[in-house]
């Protein structure tokens, strides 16, 4: 069939690659090469279902645990290789905030591999900040993703599959239609994974700013993420490949993408800085903005319109929620145009109820 | 019956603006908007506080999440969270006057950047400037009666005195502070702002006298935001009724109701 995708961030690559393989695909973004508006091009890419659960709903928490069962095996697909790692996370409080991490942890909805340590064990698991923290929780099964690599990667295994790419600043959709540099395409079907830019058909989408900094610190060994706990906000720190640390993230209701401030900029590095002493040596490689599509519930939602499947509201899970919600759209997809195609999930892996909750409300949105 | 329905349809007042609800209920750090406008509907607020300084509202940046709390119909406090000097603050309340067509503000400054503990001086003099610019400034300020004296003396008629540090829903730190502010400006609304928990912090604002509470945190970070909501509503409820109702003398020792005729008399020494 002639499937356009409209969008290519994280669940656009991810859905045109897999659709690639039995499909001719037509890719419409704005900017391929760099990406640099894409929310998941940002982000610091931690697959954390447990820590996530604290304020996600059982939602994004059973489609998160789908999520870190599917990874690998996307991963193993790719020509390219991706880093990934399943070392847990650690969450992490200062003494004068001990009160946040009681908070964290009866608010858990989630507690799969979760073990209270003392200044011992954080010292075991991350020797280089030995005495520096008395108490925090460790969550053994959390994974993580470099995410900048898998873009990459995505986009060599969509030229291989000979998807053509358009590039256009702005792409309107009507059932199987796409308009585009002012020409018209039909398609078999469409797929809108424009995230944000598809508030002009989903009006109650709106943008939850967030703000990360790249760091490159030879000094710094961490062997995972770490989830400094704030009164605010939770900081992470997340180690990637060569030496090099994404800290993120801020959260803030807002539609503005303009450059970071420098009081968030104060507020992350100063974490960091208050984790691991290292890291004031770090370089900063850059400091980005960007918005993280949501609907009113912040759960994420496929929603049927003619020939259109659209995709969106990842919000602040785009890792934690990508392969679960390709998934149940492809199956969505299957139903709709009556094939049996296989693609990167097991039919029974979906659950019933995700599915109903994922394509269930379109009112509301 | 009649006394009880009477009672919790008494008003107060917003520099002339009857209030029937006395809950004032913050609009961050809920896990949705969807369950954020919940929660309000829940609690039964009339006012519901926005913070702005963060959402770049030069470029009206957080219109999106704004509509979602303007669409309640409730009154909206715009406040200056997160503003540390005067001149911040009041061109932060110049914005929210323009952005939500209010001449309300909470005034807050930040005094201390761990614990947002108030500056109570800067904030006597942001207070000055912004009711001379026609404003009707609610102030967060910390219990200190000859701050709220000058407060008062300035021209404010709603006073927000701390219960405890904003978000450590420690409850009320300082009741016999609250009383006696509660005492001394018997003509102004009074508010406990920040540090309430649990609804029986809130109940217990009320039960001192005090004409409302406003929080956020205790219910927008609860486990279920919008039970405890309601929970709120009926403590504060409770509390109002608990105040005009009027307590009993407190002692020091017991004073048996009824006589302990059953009591051998070496007990009853």
């Amino acid at each position: 069939m002639k499937i356009a995708v409209v969008g290519s961030g994280l669940v656009g690559r991810l859905l045109a690659w897999q659709l690639s393989q039995h499909h001719q695909i037509t890719l419409y973004d704005k900017d391929f090469k760099t990406a640099k508006h894409s929310a998941g091009f940002i982000a610091a890419a931690m697959l954390a279902p447990v820590a996530e659960s604290v304020i996600a709903s059982q939602l994004v928490v059973g489609l998160g645990q789908l999520s870190v069962k599917l990874w690998p095996n996307i991963l193993s697909q790719l020509k390219q290789p991706v880093f990934y790692q399943q070392a847990g996370s650690l969450i992490l409080a200062h003494a004068q905030d001990r009160g946040d991490l009681t908070s964290f942890c009866q608010r858990l909805k989630l507690q799969d591999g979760l073990t209270q340590v003392n200044s011992q064990q954080i010292a075991e698991l991350e020797p280089q900040i030995q005495g520096r923290f008395h108490q925090g929780v460790w969550l053994e099964n959390e994974a993580q993703i470099d995410n900048r690599a898998l873009y990459q990667a995505l986009l060599h295994a969509l030229v291989n599959a000979g998807v053509q790419q358009i590039e256009t600043t702005h792409a309107d959709i009507t059932d199987n239609r796409v308009y585009a540099n002012g020409e018209q395409t039909d398609f078999d079907w469409v797929f809108d994974c424009r995230g944000l830019g598809a508030q002009v058909d989903l009006k109650k989408l709106r943008g939850v700013r967030g703000e990360v900094a790249r760091v490159y610190a030879p000094e710094v060994k961490l062997n995972r993420p770490i989830r400094l706990l704030h009164p605010r906000y939770p900081i992470y720190i997340v180690p990637k490949p060569n030496h090099e640390y994404v800290i993120g993230a801020t959260e803030i209701e807002s539609d503005s993408d303009k450059a970071m401030t420098v009081r968030s900029a104060l507020e992350l590095l100063s974490a960091a800085y208050s984790v691991h002493s290292g890291f004031a040596e770090a370089q900063i490689t850059s400091l980005d903005a960007g918005l993280r599509p949501s609907l009113p519930d912040n759960e994420p939602a496929i929603i049927t319109d003619g020939k259109c499947i659209r995709i969106n509201s990842l919000y602040r899970h785009g890792y934690l929620l990508a392969p679960a919600v390709i998934a149940h759209a492809l199956n969505l997809f299957n139903q709709l145009s009556e094939q049996q195609t296989r693609y990167f999930y097991q039919a029974e892996q979906l659950s019933e109820s995700h599915f109903s909750q994922l394509t269930g409300h379109f009112e509301g949105k | 019956m009649d006394n009880v329905n009477q009672a919790i349809s008494d008003t107060w007042s917003i520099y002339g603006t009857e209030l029937s609800s006395r809950l004032l209920i913050g609009s961050a750090l809920y896990p949705s908007p969807a369950i954020m406008q919940e929660s309000i509907k829940q609690s039964q607020a009339e006012v519901v506080t926005v913070s702005l300084r963060r959402q770049s509202p030069e470029s009206a940046g957080g219109q999106a999440f704004w509509q979602q709390i303007q669409s309640l119909g409730k009154k909206i406090l715009p406040n200056t969270a997160g503003c540390h000097s005067i001149q911040e603050a009041v061109t932060l309340a110049q914005m929210s006057r323009e952005i939500f067509d209010t001449d309300w503000i909470k005034l807050e400054l930040v005094g201390d950047e761990y614990n947002l503990q108030p500056d109570p001086i800067d904030l006597v003099k942001a207070t000055e400037i912004l009711l001379n610019d026609g404003f009707k400034v609610l102030p967060y300020c910390t219990d200190d009666l000859v701050i709220c004296r000058h407060l008062v003396e300035l021209g404010c008629e709603v006073l927000m005195p701390w219960g405890a540090p904003i978000g450590t829903g420690k409850g009320l730190l300082n009741p016999y502070a609250l009383s006696a502010i509660r005492h001394r400006f018997p003509q102004i609304s009074l508010v406990v702002d920040a540090g309430i928990g649990l609804p029986s912090h809130a109940a217990q604002a009320l039960e001192l006298g005090y004409d409302a509470v406003l929080l956020n945190s205790a219910i927008a970070q609860a486990q279920d935001p919008v039970m405890m909501a309601k929970a709120f509503k009926s403590a504060i409820d409770a509390g109002r009724l608990g105040y005009l109702g009027g307590r009993m003398p407190e002692k020091d020792t017991a004073n048996p109701s009824t006589p302990t005729l059953g009591m051998p008399f070496w007990h009853q020494m």
